[in-house]
């Protein structure tokens, strides 16, 4: 018996999913000794609620990442900045204008999906390269739309959806992203859509020769990546109440790191979105400790990249390659 | 004046190989290699696929290290550790996958092991293009306006790069040197240049190996044959003294493995004259050219002769992965214009490919998965819920007496055997007009292939049409109703019926094509 344990740890040791539950409650033991009142109900909710926004961002990430061939979107964090723009533009504080708003933001962010699907698949531009020339080519447009003045205010339902009590005291936002976790499971597991994205991140010819589009699955994950960050955007809009400039580019880094923590390798092929959803809500109270003890915004950023980097050593690289 | 090196200094070589051996695990590659090769003559090495020729190349091109036995030169006892032991004691090896630097020149390719250095530092360009002409003079006229010492060689064609290879061997100025088919993309005027390089070189002294699929350019070029059998030396003759038909007898040995009596009764089966599944005319693509053949609902038509000479990619291709530059496919009597294999598999295609990890397994996922992504496709699915699918896929292993612990555990657990068998199910859950098996067993254990190959027969029993190539000649004669040759992409002969034998298969696998 003390033999199975010690084998059942060293498993749960390497389950990724494990190690950040264990990592999660380790964090709220540091965050309620530094800073008593870390744990209570009301921190708690309002710090799932800024995970709530990094993991849903997170989620097309994941599924870019998944599909493998060094698929990565480093232009999501600058497609949740134009979401934010262009919703808040649209809703301009009135309800009445939210289904509109919201239809366009989303059009919005799967036309920039699009052209990286695009660009990656028929245009052979490898993912890194092209991901980030549409980010630039969407920093620049942010310039041009500002003009250098932050515009666009959120409808007050929106902004009630994300931060106000909706269903037993928890926020609409939070069980939109539970619908959400459900909603990747289903596709991951039971859609052949979900299939073919882990049979092209593992053996992208294997699955060319049993017929799947190889092509047109890679370019509906990034349209995903880009759906979900334009609905990151517009549940951001509702949670900082107005556009600001600049508040998605936070999510380029964080987003693959939620990715990586939660058990998916950057070679893609494995790995699932319950765990970027743990990965996400351990960034978030990582991000609110280094706050608490006030490191500031280029710390955190330093400590991320670091996370990241450490991370791959562990479980972020090569494993998805080989039987 | 010639590049000459560091070898330079022998006049006289003579390699002998005294009782040398090579095992891989439990299988011996080699098992008695007493070998002689003389100054001054060309030594042409023939054998049925794996009989261990290459083996015999790479133990004296140092890449393999022989476990017993002692080599050699000129009357020197010699260790060849590496390939550079090989380089330094003047041995040359032109390698039949060629071993070029495809960005770089082809005069830096030719001198790519001893670049001339301007102070020991940067690459003298003038000197090493000057040499380069040398060597390129001995082929120019054959070569093509292209073929220059500036050209990228990623930019020539096949036989360029392959006189590259044959400079790069001649370069080295070695005295023993190794040829191991060197002609295979050249055509006729190319081959004939590089015939009078070699008795050149021989009449320098040097020695030379020669390893050819064809006949006509072993007769004419060597001076001794010596044909390898099952690893072992079986005879050693002088081209005068022997004929093309004795060197195929001593090849393939005495025994006549005809199929076994299973697959001669379906001979006279009654589809075997059922309806062509598959007729394709001229088909001409990269690594083959003008093949014609037909195949029949309930017949299996075997690719046969020695490994890589187009069987491989005319299946692929059959198949959409390769593409097809000349030449009609009709299946079913329709013209058939698949480009994709998506298209081949709307067709009814299916192809099951030797290289699992490459082609079939998708690593870390569920068997499940691995068995319905074709099934799937065909039929439009969007879900892909295991409460209606898990039976089909059930029946599909079950046929192939898949063994495995549950439809969700990985794929990774499986044996090879059992993983191939998943591989082969994704196709079974719709039954195909057309199996493509190409090199289907390999790396496969013994009651896998058996089962496998009761299977093959049983479908075609059902009235698939079957195209196997494989790459050992028993499985190729048992199973096959009819057997075509391939010789340097080009479907030689047709073997069917009594015909259906070792020897013939390997006379016409040394045959060259019109």
């Amino acid at each position: 018996m003390p033999k199975m344990t010690k084998e059942t740890m060293l498993g749960l040791a390497k389950q990724p999913v494990f190690v950040a539950i264990v990592l999660i409650l380790a964090l709220f033991a540091i965050g309620e000794t530094m800073s008593p009142g870390f744990t209570s109900p009301d921190q708690i909710v309002r710090l799932l609620i800024v995970a709530s926004l990094l993991g849903i961002v997170a989620a097309g990430q994941n599924l870019v990442i998944l599909a493998g061939r060094e698929g990565i979107d480093l232009s999501v964090g600058s497609v949740v900045s134009l979401a934010v723009i262009v919703a808040g533009n649209l809703m301009d504080g009135s309800n009445a204008n939210i289904p509109q708003a919201v239809l366009l933001t989303i059009c919005v962010g799967c036309l920039f999906g699009l052209f990286n699907g695009v660009g990656v698949t028929l245009l052979r531009i490898p993912p890194i390269v092209m991901t980030l020339g549409i980010l630039g080519v969407i920093q620049g447009l942010l310039v041009v739309i500002r003009q250098g003045v932050p515009s666009g205010v959120a409808a007050p339902m929106l902004a009630n959806f994300v931060s106000k009590p909706f269903l037993f005291g928890l926020p609409g936002i939070l069980w939109l992203w539970a619908f959400l976790g459900l909603a990747m499971a289903f596709l991951l597991k039971r859609t052949v859509f979900g299939n073919r994205i882990y049979a092209i991140g593992s053996n992208e010819n294997a699955a060319f020769m049993a017929g799947v589009p190889v092509k047109l699955v890679r370019i509906g994950v990034y349209v995903c990546s880009g759906f979900f960050a334009a609905v990151t955007g517009i549940c951001l809009l509702g949670y900082s109440g107005a556009s600001f400039a600049n508040v998605g580019d936070q999510y380029m880094l964080t987003s693959i790191i939620a990715v990586v923590f939660g058990g998916t390798p950057l070679s893609g092929g494995k790995g699932e979105y319950t765990g970027t959803m743990l990965g996400a809500i351990l960034l978030v109270i990582l991000q609110s400790i280094l706050t608490t003890i006030n490191i500031d915004e280029f710390g955190r950023q330093i400590i991320f990249g670091g996370t990241l980097l450490v991370l791959m050593v562990f479980y972020g690289r090569g494993k998805g390659l080989r039987v | 004046m010639p590049y000459l090196n560091h070898v330079a200094g022998f006049l006289m070589s003579k390699l002998v190989l005294d009782n040398v051996s090579k095992s891989y695990g439990p299988t011996r590659a080699f098992k008695n290699g007493d070998f002689a090769l003389q100054s001054g003559e060309v030594h042409a090495l023939m054998g049925t696929n794996g009989s261990g020729k290459s083996t015999l190349c790479k133990i004296i091109a140092g890449s393999v290290k022989p476990d017993t036995g002692s080599i050699f030169l000129n009357d020197c006892r010699v260790q060849i550790n590496s390939p550079k032991d090989a380089r330094r004691l003047g041995i040359g090896t032109f390698f039949q996958e060629l071993s070029l630097a495809k960005n770089r020149s082809v005069a830096e390719n030719i001198f790519i092991s001893h670049l001339p250095l301007n102070n020991y530092v940067f690459i003298d360009k003038t000197a090493l293009e000057m040499n380069a002409e040398y060597y390129i003079d001995m082929v120019r006229d054959v070569a093509g306006d292209d073929f220059t010492a500036k050209a990228v060689v990623g930019d020539l064609r096949a036989d360029q790069q392959q006189l590259v290879e044959i400079l790069k061997t001649i370069a080295t100025e070695a005295q023993v040197l190794i040829f191991d088919e060197p002609t295979s993309a050249l055509d006729r005027s190319q081959v004939e240049r590089f015939f009078e390089i070699l008795r050149k070189l021989k009449a320098q002294g040097r020695a030379i190996i020669f390893i050819s699929h064809r006949m006509d350019e072993i007769f004419e070029i060597s001076d001794q044959l010596t044909v390898i059998r099952d690893g072992a030396i079986v005879a050693s003759r002088k081209r005068e003294a022997t004929t093309a038909q004795e060197v195929i007898s001593l090849m393939v040995g005495e025994q006549t493995d005809l199929a076994d009596p299973t697959s001669t009764s379906h001979d006279v089966s009654p589809i075997s004259d059922g309806q062509f599944v598959v007729t394709a005319h001229d088909l001409t693509g990269d690594g083959f050219s003008e093949v014609s053949f037909e195949v029949r609902a309930g017949e299996i038509l075997g690719f046969g002769g020695l490994h890589g000479q187009g069987q491989s990619a005319v299946l692929r291709a059959l198949f959409g992965a390769n593409a097809i530059t000349r030449g009609q496919i009709q299946v079913a009597g329709d013209n058939y214009d698949g480009r994709t294999p998506r298209a081949a598999i709307r067709n009814g295609f299916a192809y099951v490919s030797g290289n699992r990890v490459r082609d079939g397994v998708i690593q870390g996922r569920s068997i499940f998965e691995n068995t319905i992504p074709v099934h799937a496709f065909k039929k439009h699915m969007l879900l892909s819920t295991p409460s209606r699918l898990s039976r089909r896929a059930f029946e599909a292993l079950n046929k192939l007496a898949t063994k495995y612990h549950s439809l969700s555990s990985s794929i990774g657990s499986l044996s090879g055997g059992n993983q191939q068998k998943v591989v082969i199910a994704r196709w079974l859950m719709d039954t195909p007009r057309v199996l493509l098996l190409d090199d289907p067993t390999k790396g496969i254990d013994l009651s896998a292939k058996a089962d496998l190959f009761a299977l093959i027969r049983e479908l075609a029993s059902e009235g698939l049409g079957i195209i196997l190539y494989s790459s050992e000649d028993a499985e190729l004669l048992n199973n096959s109703d009819r057997i075509l040759v391939f010789n340097s992409g080009r479907a030689v002969r047709e073997l069917s019926g009594e015909n259906r034998t070792r020897f013939n298969l390997y006379d016409a696998a040394y045959e060259v094509a019109q």
